[in-house]
């Protein structure tokens, strides 16, 4: 049994026009056994970026923890926020530092760059980055995922239809895999305003 | 890939989907054969006409797809000479199952998918695994591409959810030629995702006038 599967996890980033969103499932499993039906698995970093951890819940935590310390160093020195970009890279850093005893976890980053144009990407646990333009997807119903957000997504969409098009996706495929679910945390981010949005779905 | 000497099983990929509908039967597979990261052809049929009202399509290993083709169809045959009929889809169901269960303790290495019209005209789908336990369904997706297909039909097809009481057919309200587009459409997007899923797409639909097929192009990388 695959140390990825553990825990159980579904985290999906979408682009749209001027905007993004970002949800996740919001189980917490120990194997087959249910735990939490309310684990975060999205975070922020500064207002305009924020990060998925699918993989081992513990890891995805210490890792945030580490991410956010480091944030807050940059903030103090440089007296600005981090460009998502920028990020990405100091989170694939930070993961390669472990490239022989790796933190277990497959991150999703997601933020507004420069101009407000939308970042994602996302890389897997050895900090190897994944830039897109459409969707990136982690967590143990990523082939779910994959298929439900190819079908689903086109490019260009506003915030209210980017957010439909994202629950969708994710309540899709969440629904095909026992270990996440439980509901769903969507954020959508516009340049002038974060919407969170809990999920209701099958909660099983 | 296995290094052992006794792994006498390989994956030849692709993907299979059937949908069932009030009154038709959608039965599609991709035309690709791989091995390992190497394709083979591109052009390979995975889809066999069992019965007038009755097709399999298998994905998996392609040399026990083809011998248990083989084995069904002559089954099948020796069933038009004893009962002066051709098979119900819900008759080749149970025979499939059994023909497979027969194998308990070496499997057929295929992922079936059978679909077509039951007694009464209305669409049936039965999928299975490798060593023969199957269900009727209203739609399923079995291979490579499955698990990026099902939660798209789960979303897509508005067939009535299982859980309610009392038990309602699954079949999808949809007509035929939405179903149609929605497998077309579905296999788009698993040929963008999955390597072993692509090349072309054939589709069999089945209702009370006959078998029509229809072939599409997919994207070939």
């Amino acid at each position: 049994m695959s140390i990825f599967e553990y825990n159980g996890s579904a985290v999906v980033a979408m682009v749209g026009k001027n905007c993004f969103a970002i949800a996740s499932d919001r189980r917490l499993g120990v194997q087959l056994q249910t735990v939490a039906t309310d684990f975060q698995r999205a975070f922020k970093i500064h207002d305009k970026l924020y990060i998925g951890l699918s993989g081992l819940a513990t890891d995805a935590q210490t890792l945030y923890q580490r991410l956010v310390f480091r944030h807050k160093l940059y903030q103090l020195r440089e007296e600005r926020d981090m460009k998502p970009q920028t990020f990405a890279s100091l989170v694939s850093a930070l993961l390669y530092e472990k490239r022989f005893g790796p933190y277990f976890c497959q991150p999703v980053i997601a933020g507004l760059g420069d101009n407000d144009e939308p970042f994602i990407c996302t890389m897997d646990c050895l900090g190897a980055k994944e830039l897109a333009k459409d969707f990136v997807v982690s967590g143990t119903a990523s082939e779910s995922l994959y298929g439900a957000c190819e079908s689903m997504y086109k490019p260009g969409m506003e915030p209210e239809e980017l957010f439909e098009t994202i629950s969708q996706a994710l309540l899709a495929s969440v629904d095909r895999d026992c270990l996440s679910g439980w509901g769903g945390y969507v954020l959508l981010v516009t340049p002038t305003e974060v919407q969170e949005r809990v999920l209701k779905g099958r909660m099983d | 890939m296995s290094r052992r000497g006794d792994w006498v099983y390989e994956n030849n990929g692709g993907t299979c989907v059937a949908v069932a509908g009030a009154d038709y039967c959608v039965v599609a597979a991709d035309t690709r054969l791989s091995v390992g990261y190497s394709i083979l052809t591109r052009d390979h049929s995975k889809i066999c006409e069992l019965a007038d009202k009755c097709v399999l399509a298998s994905s998996g290993f392609q040399g026990d797809i083809k011998a248990l083709h083989k084995n069904l169809a002559a089954r099948e045959l020796l069933y038009q000479h004893q009962h002066n009929k051709r098979m119900s889809c819900p008759a080749m169901a149970q025979l499939l199952s059994n023909t497979l269960y027969y194998k308990r303790f070496f499997p057929y290495y295929a992922f079936n998918v059978l679909g077509g019209l039951d007694s009464e005209g209305k669409g049936c789908v039965f999928t299975y695994d490798a060593v023969g336990s199957y269900e009727r369904t209203g739609y399923s997706a079995q291979g490579t591409g499955s698990s990026l297909i099902m939660p798209v039909l789960d979303n897509q097809l508005k067939s009535p959810s299982p859980l309610l009481l009392p038990a309602r057919d699954a079949v999808t309200p949809l007509s035929e030629l939405e179903a149609v587009d929605l497998v077309k459409d579905v296999f788009a997007s698993a040929t963008e995702r999955d390597i072993y899923t692509g090349d072309k797409l054939e589709i069999v639909v089945i209702n009370k006038a006959g078998t029509k097929r229809e072939y599409i192009d997919l994207r070939k990388d």
